[in-house]
């Protein structure tokens, strides 16, 4: 599968009033989304990496090209994708039963605001450690690949090959390992979606946890209050992320209608934000 | 702008101190009339008069003439015109020409470079360049007199300017002012239409002009463009609702239900409310609803076509669906006024009852596929292929057929268990009451009014319906099970019933299955209780053996040699008295035959069974009305008798 994107760089003053914008252009309520996100790097496992080994002659030229492919390819960072909610985040006004009920109760708050409970908790929840309903052991993972996006292309789109897959649930590192895969660290994207036809349009912000010394080599099993996270910008500007996505990137047809569209939308909101296609380098996923 | 105060814009005109002079007045006379002699009151009326005979006919005419031309003098004045037009533009452009010849030639002589090049090829060839000069010529003086005349005819001129232009400034106000006012009034409507909460936008096409939107987001493209109407403003201000090429009249799908060749119940149009059907919000109510019902009928033919499988057929205008038992409903798109719905029909309170709920049926699935249309389009979308994506037709007519075919076949196999069972309860045997639970897969959600809840109870309706039917059986532990589900929503379409039973009695009875024909589930319940008395029958006996003491002689009982065909054997030494009793049962009528027969093995069934010549067959029959009690003793009271000749 293919993705195309175009990127746009929206500052915080402007962040409600293109929330607006975009809701009144695609005619939905935006959908509030957290997304715990983990890196993974891969790396090569020691004595895999040759095919010739033993009796290698008995396999075919062209299978044995795409096993040396596979072995001793490029090798890429992925990420682990992880939806949560916003009750899954560790507030200290929240009793561990009452987040309980209120989990069962409403087990998907439609587009929380996660500033309500803002002064419910005190700074002096800091030394106890907060509790939130959320069971890392049920979480669901998604892995996703990102290609470099393509280099050379005359349209002023960034196209990447992409591939997700769903992962088991609970603690993915075990299973990454043994796929060949390192845990590098994690953050959160905080944001909100919006759907216009077929295009996904995504303005979200990066969000880094609070630093706890020991925490760093392995995924955080409790998850903090959202008050702890900060923004990655310091100034607390968003991203609007406009993406389509293409089932075969080899056809044209498709992949010049599916920019036309992108076109479109990047002028019906030329008044509001720049959409633009993205520095290919910036999103290299390579491992060097 | 109470303490306006008023500009004078006319000029002040000065009034003449005095009228003319008299010697001025009798030189106008003498000039005008030649002398003072011919001047009387008559010619002067005859003049008068004269002048207003030629101008008054003069104008009639034109106007007569006027309202009298067609076409063709249209065209041909239009023509002459046109004609007119041209010639004037022709003689202006000739005589500019002329003009620029004449100062490109008395430039020549000074600057004969540029002039050159406004020359016309003519002059160039007939005079030559710097052929002519000019000299400043001072006139002479003029004299007073004139210098006056020229004084005073400029200030003439001036104030009938200056008298000009006011008139057109005070004409300018007024009409501003009218224009304030309509805009007022055209502003003032627009906002207490959105103060009703309809929503103003301005046009996508015409930037300039505003719109209501009161349309359906989430309904088909074409419809959905057509729910947005421009608020355009009328010259008094009022506000007019544009909406373009569309026919104003208000139409609603009409819902009809026949049985045979007569229509039986039919819809009302919906009630308009005639008070303040002129108010702009009545009048975008109407084009709403006008536009919600042109989808549903859009949608419901198109459904239609794709449910011609089941007998449903379309016309231009009218859907024939057949639904079940000679019951057919009919729906079209009609006029709101039209005068011919209003004659009256014979129709049964049921039937507009049925109408009117298959009316709302279809709005409300409507409605609800719009919702699940803004689900859809609020997911994240698959990615893009070449291939489109199929349009699924929506999902109106099918549940209210299958609701009406199920509620038929429901009743009908209801009435038939009922039947049977009371067959047997006037035949003396103590079969418990059956239960029927309809619908059973419908159930109310607790919270009323929550949408989601509200979306969970439509969509049940779109899921196979199904229903279950109960009973006891009179052996003991034993039950029968009807569930019958109808679907219209995808294959296998139609009613299908899953008849399961408990008898332990019959111990290598096997399941009939998944049925299809109402028959077929007749059949299999009246065979279940035909079995099911033969077992009774059969256990009697040894029920009674159990309560008697052991050492009386036993007694002989019958016993069930072919309890598939309803058939009990009385066994007897003598191989010429075998008695034999046969049971059959149906829907209404249970008879018992006893017979005397000489072969009772192998396959001795009907002729085959080698009947005694000389024996006498005698029979119990019921063949009543449920209800009215028995006259004759009970099927047991014959069984027993006869087992103890």
């Amino acid at each position: 599968m293919h993705e195309l994107l175009l990127f746009a760089s929206v500052p915080t003053h402007q962040h409600a009033e293109l929330l607006q914008q975009l809701a009144g252009l695609t005619a939905m309520q935006p959908r509030h989304c957290f997304e715990r996100r983990l890196i993974f790097k891969a790396y090569r496992k020691p004595g895999v990496a040759n095919a010739r080994v033993g009796a290698s002659q008995d396999l075919q030229s062209g299978d044995l090209q795409r096993v040396n492919k596979m072995l001793n390819g490029g090798m890429f960072y992925t990420q682990v994708v992880g939806p949560i909610q916003s009750a899954d985040f560790a507030d200290a006004g929240v009793t561990d039963a009452a987040a309980n009920a209120s989990a069962n109760a409403n087990p998907n708050p439609v587009n929380p605001d996660p500033d309500t409970d803002t002064k419910m908790d005190g700074m002096d929840s800091e030394s106890s450690i907060p509790r939130s309903a959320y069971d890392f052991d049920q979480q669901s993972w998604q892995l996703e690949f990102r290609d470099i996006p393509e280099a050379g292309t005359r349209s002023a789109v960034t196209s990447r090959v992409m591939a997700t897959a769903a992962l088991p649930r609970g603690d993915i590192v075990p299973s990454m390992n043994a796929w060949g895969y390192s845990f590098v660290t994690e953050y959160l994207v905080e944001g909100d979606m919006f759907i216009h036809n077929d295009i996904v349009l995504n303005l979200h912000r990066v969000l880094h946890y609070p630093t706890n010394p020991g925490e760093e080599n392995q995924p955080r099993r409790q998850m903090p209050t959202l008050q702890q996270m900060a923004p990655l910008e310091k100034s607390g500007s968003y991203v609007l992320q406009a993406s389509m996505m293409v089932q075969d990137g080899s056809n044209q047809e498709t992949m010049k209608t599916a920019s036309q569209h992108l076109f479109g939308l990047r002028e019906q909101l030329k008044s509001a934000v720049r959409l633009e296609m993205a520095d290919r380098l910036s999103l290299d996923t390579r491992v060097k | 702008m109470a303490d306006s105060f008023t500009l004078p814009l006319r000029p002040n005109l000065e009034k003449s101190d005095r009228p003319d002079t008299l010697p001025v007045e009798i030189a106008q006379i003498n000039e005008q009339w030649g002398g003072f002699r011919d001047v009387n009151e008559e010619v002067l009326l005859a003049k008068l008069a004269e002048e207003e005979e030629r101008g008054g006919p003069l104008d009639s005419d034109e106007d007569g003439e006027k309202k009298e031309m067609d076409t063709t003098e249209r065209r041909e004045e239009l023509y002459k015109r046109r004609a007119e037009i041209t010639q004037f533009a022709m003689a202006s452009h000739m005589e500019t020409m002329f003009a620029l010849d004449f100062i490109s030639l008395l430039l020549s002589k000074h600057a004969p470079r540029q002039a050159e090049t406004s020359m016309s090829a003519f002059l160039k060839q007939v005079a030559p360049i710097g052929s002519l000069n000019s000299e400043v010529v001072h006139p002479p003086p003029k004299p007073d007199s004139v210098n006056k005349d020229i004084s005073t005819v400029s200030r003439g001129w001036r104030i009938q300017n200056f008298n000009s232009a006011a008139n057109k400034l005070l004409g300018a106000a007024s009409r501003l002012e009218k224009e304030v006012e309509a805009e007022t009034k055209y502003w003032n409507s627009v906002l207490a239409i959105k103060d009703k909460g309809w929503k103003v936008c301005r046009l996508p096409r015409e930037r300039q002009s505003l719109g209501v939107q009161y349309g359906f987001m989430e309904a088909t493209p074409a419809f959905r463009d057509r729910g947005l109407a421009s608020l355009r403003r009328g010259n008094d201000g009022s506000l007019v609702l544009d909406q373009g090429l569309v026919p104003s009249g208000l139409r609603f799908v009409r819902v009809r239900v026949k049985r045979g060749s007569r229509i039986t119940g039919c819809t009302k149009p919906p009630g308009v409310s005639s008070n303040d059907a002129e108010s702009i919000e009545q009048r975008i109510l109407q084009a709403r609803d006008s536009v919600f019902e042109d989808e549903l009928f859009h949608e419901l033919v198109r459904e239609a076509r794709a449910m011609a499988s089941c007998g449903v057929t379309t016309r231009q205008n009218l859907i024939q669906i057949p639904a079940a038992d000679g019951l057919e409903i009919l729906l079209d798109l009609v006029d709101i006024n039209d005068e011919s719905l209003l004659a009256e029909q014979e129709s049964s309170q049921d039937d507009v009852v049925l109408a009117n709920g298959v009316a709302h049926s279809i709005r409300i699935l409507l409605s609800f596929a719009h919702r699940q249309n803004l689900h859809r389009r609020t997911q994240v979308p698959l990615p893009l292929t070449p291939k489109r994506r199929p349009n699924p037709e929506y999902h109106l007519l099918r549940p209210a057929l299958a609701y009406l075919q199920h509620i038929s076949e429901a009743r009908y196999l209801e009435s038939f268990v009922h039947d049977i069972v009371s067959t047997l309860r006037s035949s003396g045997f103590q079969i418990p009451e059956f239960t029927a639970q309809m619908f059973s897969n419908w159930k109310l959600p607790h919270q009323h009014s929550s949408p989601s809840a509200l979306e969970g109870l439509v969509a049940s309706s779109l899921k196979p319906i199904e229903s279950v039917f109960q009973g006891n059986l009179l052996a003991p532990n034993s039950s029968f099970t009807v569930r019958m589900r109808t679907n219209m929503s995808f294959p296998p379409f139609g009613t299908h019933y899953d008849v399961s039973f408990n008898l332990p009695s019959v111990p290598d009875l096997k399941s009939p299955g998944n049925l299809s024909l109402r028959e077929e589930v007749e059949a299999a319940v009246s065979h279940l209780l035909l079995l099911d008395v033969v077992m009774k029958i059969a256990s009697t006996q040894t029920d009674e053996e159990k309560k008697t003491e052991p050492d009386t002689p036993v007694k002989r009982w019958w016993d069930p040699i072919y309890p598939h065909m309803g058939e009990l054997l009385l066994a007897y030494d003598h191989p010429e008295k075998h008695k034999k009793l046969r049971i059959v049962l149906s829907r209404d009528q249970l008879s018992l035959e006893t017979c005397l027969v000489r072969c009772i093995d192998g396959i001795g069934i009907g002729a085959a069974e080698g009947r005694s010549q000389h024996t006498e067959t005698k029979t119990w029959k019921l063949q009543q009305s449920p209800g009215i009690p028995n006259q004759q003793s009970s099927a047991m009271d014959f069984v027993t008798a006869e087992a103890s000749t």
